[in-house]
């Protein structure tokens, strides 16, 4: 006991010098930095700025080369890429202080960090510059958008068609692919297979994917921004989950988690569209490259998503999520940061590197570009690109935990834990507190 | 002022080898504080204030841990982990007791077998996990095409809400290596003049495993459980892995969320939607439940577990 008051001033004593070895570091290594680029000086002022981008492989590569063309060009503006893909890295990179001067993230986060000061708002460049915004499609900028401030701006966009096997369609007597909603659930009845045994060997489409994109086949919405309210009750998510529930109820929870688990990995020649075991599916502009690359030999057809038999003029609708890039909170030299990342959205840059991709390009000028003609399945998608019924999730800084709750309680709904509009509005309690 | 050593009744030689052992040990000391003690600190600091990452704090209270209170997905976090602690744990016990009882026998090629179970330990996790996912494809994978040949139902293991836990069970009992390892040395030190004392009274096998076996090994069983238990509320990345990672939906919880664990749900309120001070409430409630589970089983284990040298 007497040796105690010893031992805690040793504690002090040895906080003390932890705590002045660390602002000792700190103040070493922030004077190396400074030398460091006064080094790099020498090279005729140069500023170098670090470049952190979630692609890797040959997307990295893609992006590599466009980089080397900026800095050919620009002697004083030293752009380094660097392959980063987990994205908790930036977030660790910006609260630390020491971020990147530009970096690449996906639309859905961009308002959740943007609003919370992790990205730096652009329209001040966006205005000095005369950068035309109206160029860019509609539902992808407003990805990167709220309350009227623009915190990045969207490189690629990606939305979705009906794909369907033409073998297959064929072979059940269908003659092209369904229009409407109602001719949608006749042929998932007439393609579906099932073996003597009563298990499910084909499904004409997987019931459980995407709301999102048939919320807009029927005009719904998830967030009113003038009211401030969310509405996931909305009438028209409501006929999109009845839709999906539809198609559901037709087969059983116990019957689709046993197909689907038998499936094989999206990314290889297994994928249940390329083998044949979904007749159709509900997928993106990259597809068409995985199936040249995975099937070459299958027999398909790109159609728009089936619109609803009462809203005629919502045709071709669809959801959008983006690719984008930002400046980061605490960029030492953001004139620097702006104008790579200025020059790196111009058509010619962003047709080349989401051509590269196999991503769609976010800018109206960019639609008949030549560039794109090589790439499969291109032309069906860029021309749906243009169409107004595309939209993307509200962007709002709970966006994330709306998307997460929504698609618990969609899930819930589907496997008849929950009644519909009792999941919905479990929807609706949780997420409206979070809006502000 | 009398110097030190009279002070405290040590002398000069002492304090000198006191404090050179400090320093010594300064490294370690700075590390404890420094990753140790100040992030434990600041947690409980940060649970108590809403904190996004990039704006100060904002000091709530206990706003935090109310809204846990009547959060769905926490309740059904602590199910899915209470389910994998009290149900994969005991098995996995047993099944190490049971490979380390074979492999204690003096067979020929013991060696051979010993590193074969021990060998799933060093794997990572990762990568056993996608192998699982090979082998409990319900079509091709072995596991049904075992069962499909004895007559046995066969499950859609990783999709069927109801077995996607018992997946991660067996794929636990995989690598039961490591605890059958420990308990080998444990059974290796058991003194064999009991089992020949044992054995002149007459008691037969399953007498001496019931009465000299198991006592012998009750510290070592002690210790696996509350490794083991803790272990199972950290569980993470095989759900992470057999759950597909992220979906689009930004769901992470596999099927009808059944192995969202609680370590799952803590990842996804703080680095998917920014919530630290959450998270840091949902981290001391789970600091606190172990530590309940833990103090509980030390207490009762007076009663059954039996130290060599009292």
């Amino acid at each position: 006991m007497q040796k105690k008051p010893w031992l805690w001033g040793l504690v002090l004593v040895l906080m003390i010098s932890v705590a002045s070895g660390c602002s000792g570091n700190g103040t070493q290594k922030g004077s190396d930095q400074t030398e460091g680029s006064q080094g790099g000086d020498g090279a005729k002022g140069a500023v170098e700025l670090s470049f952190w981008y979630g692609w890797t492989g040959p997307e990295a590569a893609a992006l590599e080369k466009i980089i080397a063309k900026w800095n050919a060009a620009n002697p004083d503006i030293k752009v380094k890429g660097l392959s980063q893909s987990d994205y908790q890295k930036q977030l660790t990179a910006i609260t630390g202080g020491n971020p990147p001067d530009i970096a690449s993230n996906f639309g859905q986060d961009v308002v959740p960090w943007g609003e919370r000061g992790a990205m730096m708002p652009l329209d001040d460049y966006i205005k000095k510059d005369g950068v035309d915004l109206s160029d860019y499609i509609a539902a992808a900028l407003s990805s990167s958008q709220a309350n009227g401030k623009t915190y990045a701006l969207p490189i690629a966009m990606h939305t979705t068609m009906l794909f369907y096997n033409k073998d297959l369609l064929k072979e059940a007597g269908l003659d092209g692919p369904p229009q409407t909603i109602s001719q949608l659930k006749e042929y998932i009845t007439k393609l579906s297979v099932k073996e003597n045994g009563g298990r499910l060997q084909r499904l004409g489409l997987w019931p459980g994917v995407d709301a999102f994109t048939f919320t807009n086949a029927f005009g719904g919405s998830y967030y009113d921004a003038n009211a401030k309210q969310v509405t996931p009750d909305n009438a028209g998510v409501k006929s999109a989950i009845n839709l999906a529930k539809g198609i559901w109820d037709q087969f059983g929870s116990e019957e689709l988690d046993r197909f689907a688990s038998g499936l094989g990995q999206y990314m290889s020649a297994q994928n249940p569209f390329f083998t044949g075991r979904y007749a159709m599916t509900i997928d993106g502009e990259w597809l068409p490259t995985f199936i040249k690359q995975f099937a070459p030999n299958l027999n398909y057809g790109i159609a728009p998503i089936p619109y609803d038999d009462a809203n005629p003029n919502l045709k071709n609708p669809g959801n959008v999520t983006t690719s984008v890039f930002y400046i980061p909170k605490g960029v030492k030299n953001p004139d620097a940061s702006w104008n790579f990342l200025k020059w790196l959205m111009e058509p010619a840059q962003m047709g080349e590197f989401t051509a590269a991709l196999g991503n769609l390009p976010t800018r109206t000028s960019l639609i008949s570009d030549p560039i794109y003609k090589d790439v499969p399945g291109f032309q069906e998608f860029l021309t749906y690109s243009q169409s107004p019924n595309l939209h993307s999730f509200p962007a709002t800084s709970f966006a994330n935990e709306y998307m997460t709750e929504f698609s618990d309680q969609y899930n819930a709904i589907l496997r008849g834990k929950i009644g519909i509009d009792e999941g919905l509005k479990k929807v609706k309690d949780k997420i409206q507190p979070l809006v502000k | 002022m009398k110097p030190l050593a009279e002070r405290t009744g040590y002398t000069r030689r002492q304090w000198h080898y006191f404090w050179l052992g400090l320093l010594f040990a300064s490294p370690w000391i700075i590390g404890f504080l420094v990753f140790t003690v100040y992030p434990f600190f600041s947690s409980l600091y940060f649970s108590l204030t809403a904190y996004d990452l990039f704006n100060p704090p904002q000091w709530v209270g206990l706003d935090n841990y109310k809204q846990i209170m009547s959060d769905e997905r926490f309740y059904k976090s602590i199910n899915n982990t209470l389910f994998m602690a009290f149900i994969s744990v005991p098995i996995s016990l047993a099944s190490s007791l049971v490979i380390a009882l074979m492999l204690n026998f003096k067979v020929k090629g013991i060696n051979f077998y010993r590193t074969i179970f021990y060998l799933p330990a060093v794997i990572p996790v990762v990568a056993s996990a996608l192998l699982w996912t090979w082998m409990l494809n319900p079509d091709f994978g072995l596991i049904n095409m075992f069962l499909r040949a004895v007559g046995l139902p066969d499950p859609a293991w990783l999709m069927d809400p109801r077995y996607t836990k018992p997946s991660l069970i067996l794929m636990g009992l995989w690598g039961s290596g490591a605890g059958a390892l420990i308990f080998l040395a444990a059974l290796q030190g058991v003194p064999q003049q009991y089992y020949e004392a044992a054995q002149v009274d007459g008691a037969n096998g399953w007498h001496r495993f019931w009465r000299i076996t198991i006592p012998a090994l009750s510290p070592i069983i002690l210790f696996q459980l509350i490794m083991g238990l803790i272990g199972a509320f950290q569980i993470f990345t095989e759900s992470y892995i057999l759950a597909g990672g992220k979906s689009v939906s930004g769901s992470i919880g596999g099927p009808d969320q059944s192995l969202l664990f609680y370590a799952v749900n803590l990842y996804q309120e703080a680095f998917m939607n920014l919530k630290m001070g959450y998270a840091s409430a949902l981290a001391w409630i789970l600091f606190i439940i172990v530590m309940a589970i833990t103090l509980v089983l030390l207490k009762t284990s007076r009663r059954w577990v039996y130290y060599g040298g009292e």
